[in-house]
């Protein structure tokens, strides 16, 4: 059933304050994910630090360290956008209330800005416990800006596929792991890039095939690409 | 333009177990269906059904808002009916206000619906939906459920936990949908409840439909 935009667009929207409304009553994403991630940092920091961590490798490591730390708080809060909907039995209204694309995109700006909110928090924190210079600083805020919103999209897209099914957690690492593998491969080298202050990697990487620049496109095709899955199938599997 | 639901042959199983048969019943404006059966009989999954929130296996579903209408189908269904059912929650974290406010936003209203039923089934519109009694649950039942005006009401054992004030407030606001006066166009519903319903004043239950003692 077709629906005007800008009713979509207040569907969505209601359902984005809905969402940071019951968050910062509970705090349950918000403290899971930073609690996560702070602890995640320290014993990165404790065991390779910048005492650890040579410098001719720090570039290489740490843009893995901190992808791993922002997925793994990332998998710890946003499967549950739509599993807290089935399990405390509000998705039957919110089925009979609100279009199927507008709740996908309502659930994804929440989980994405929370990400950003995550990023902005560990990003810093990171840097300066790795004692870390960023010679091409745009590149990095651009880079957590188009992976974390990767991230936010292919978790919401494996969550609402999770949601009515048992065993979600295990099912959330198997079906998220192909869904968000390409993107951490390409936050992990445009990372890379932007603490390295060129354009580093092996000859097999796809940073240095076509330079920074190409590996942002792949990254902005691919949250293009999941966005647009998501608001295609959520409809199917959140609907009989 | 009278609105009317007929569905025919509905059968739905879960694994192998059938738990709806063949069903088949209508109901025109300004009626109530009354469907009735022991614990297990189909009577809320004939509701589900019928709300588009699960889909049948086989038979024919038909709500239409207009005798020369086509009939809606399920995502259309969905949003042209008002439910309430035992499994039926709000967000425990928004008060009884603000979760009526958010399903407003969704339905293209301002709040004040949601406050004008809050006042109309007597709850505090400030406490929050966790710290409310299962009656008082119920009570934020019935005003979501009508929130939007819908032509169809589904109501599952609509009178479960309500106190006599309370069951006085849903008769009249299920007299008031059936036959919402001049100007309106009448409503209609079906009801399912284990055991034969008192409707009170309402009077228009007009078909009775036993799914199974």
């Amino acid at each position: 059933m077709s629906r005007p935009a800008s009713t979509w667009a207040r569907e969505a929207a209601a359902v984005f304050a809905k969402e940071w409304r019951s968050e910062l009553r509970t705090r349950y994403a918000l403290n899971t994910l930073a609690l996560f991630a702070i602890n995640t940092l320290v014993v990165v920091s404790a065991s390779l630090g910048p005492l650890g961590a040579a410098p001719g490798r720090a570039t290489e490591t740490l843009p893995v360290l901190l992808w791993l730390i922002l997925l793994f708080a990332a998998a710890a809060g946003l499967p549950r956008a739509f599993v807290h909907e089935e399990e405390t039995q509000t998705a039957t209204a919110l089925r009979l209330a609100a279009t199927p694309s507008a709740l996908f995109c309502g659930k994804l700006a929440y989980s994405a800005s929370v990400l950003a909110a995550l990023e902005a928090l560990v990003a810093p924190l990171f840097l300066a416990v790795m004692n870390l210079d960023v010679p091409r600083p745009g590149l990095l805020v651009a880079t957590l800006a188009a992976g974390g919103f990767g991230l936010a999209a292919g978790s919401t897209l494996v969550a609402a596929i999770i949601a009515q099914a048992r065993g979600q957690g295990t099912l959330f690492a198997v079906l998220s792991f192909p869904v968000l593998l390409p993107l951490l491969l390409l936050a992990v080298e445009l990372t890379r890039a932007a603490f390295a202050g060129g354009v580093p990697g092996g000859p097999e990487g796809p940073v240095s095939q076509g330079g920074a620049g190409v590996a942002m496109v792949q990254l902005l095709l691919y949250d293009g690409a999941v966005t647009t899955a998501g608001l295609m199938l959520f409809p199917v599997v959140w609907n009989p | 333009m009278p609105s009317a639901l007929r569905f025919a042959r509905v059968c739905r199983r879960f694994g192998r177990l059938a738990v709806l048969g063949g069903v088949s019943g209508s109901v025109a404006a300004g009626e109530a269906l009354l469907v009735t059966g022991r614990n297990g009989s189909g009577k809320s999954t004939l509701l589900r059904c019928l709300a588009g929130l699960l889909a049948p296996d086989s038979g024919e579903i038909e709500l239409r808002e207009g005798e020369d209408a086509a009939p809606l189908d399920a995502a259309g269904r969905r949003r042209r009916i008002g439910l309430v059912a035992p499994d039926l929650a709000f967000y425990g974290e928004l008060t009884a206000a603000e979760n009526l406010a958010f399903f407003c936003r969704l339905r293209g209203f301002g709040r004040e619906r949601g406050d004008e039923l809050l006042r109309r089934v007597e709850l505090p519109p400030d406490r929050l939906a966790a710290a409310l009694s299962s009656g008082m649950r119920q009570r934020l039942r019935w005003a979501w459920a009508l929130l939007h005006r819908p032509r169809l009401l589904l109501l599952d054992e609509p009178f479960q936990n309500l106190d006599a004030a309370g069951v006085a407030i849903a008769h009249r606001l299920l007299a008031e949908h059936l036959a919402p006066g001049p100007g309106a166009p009448p409503g209609l519903a079906v009801i399912a409840n284990p055991v034969p319903l008192d409707i009170g004043e309402t009077g228009s239950v007009a078909a009775r439909l036993d799914l199974g003692a």
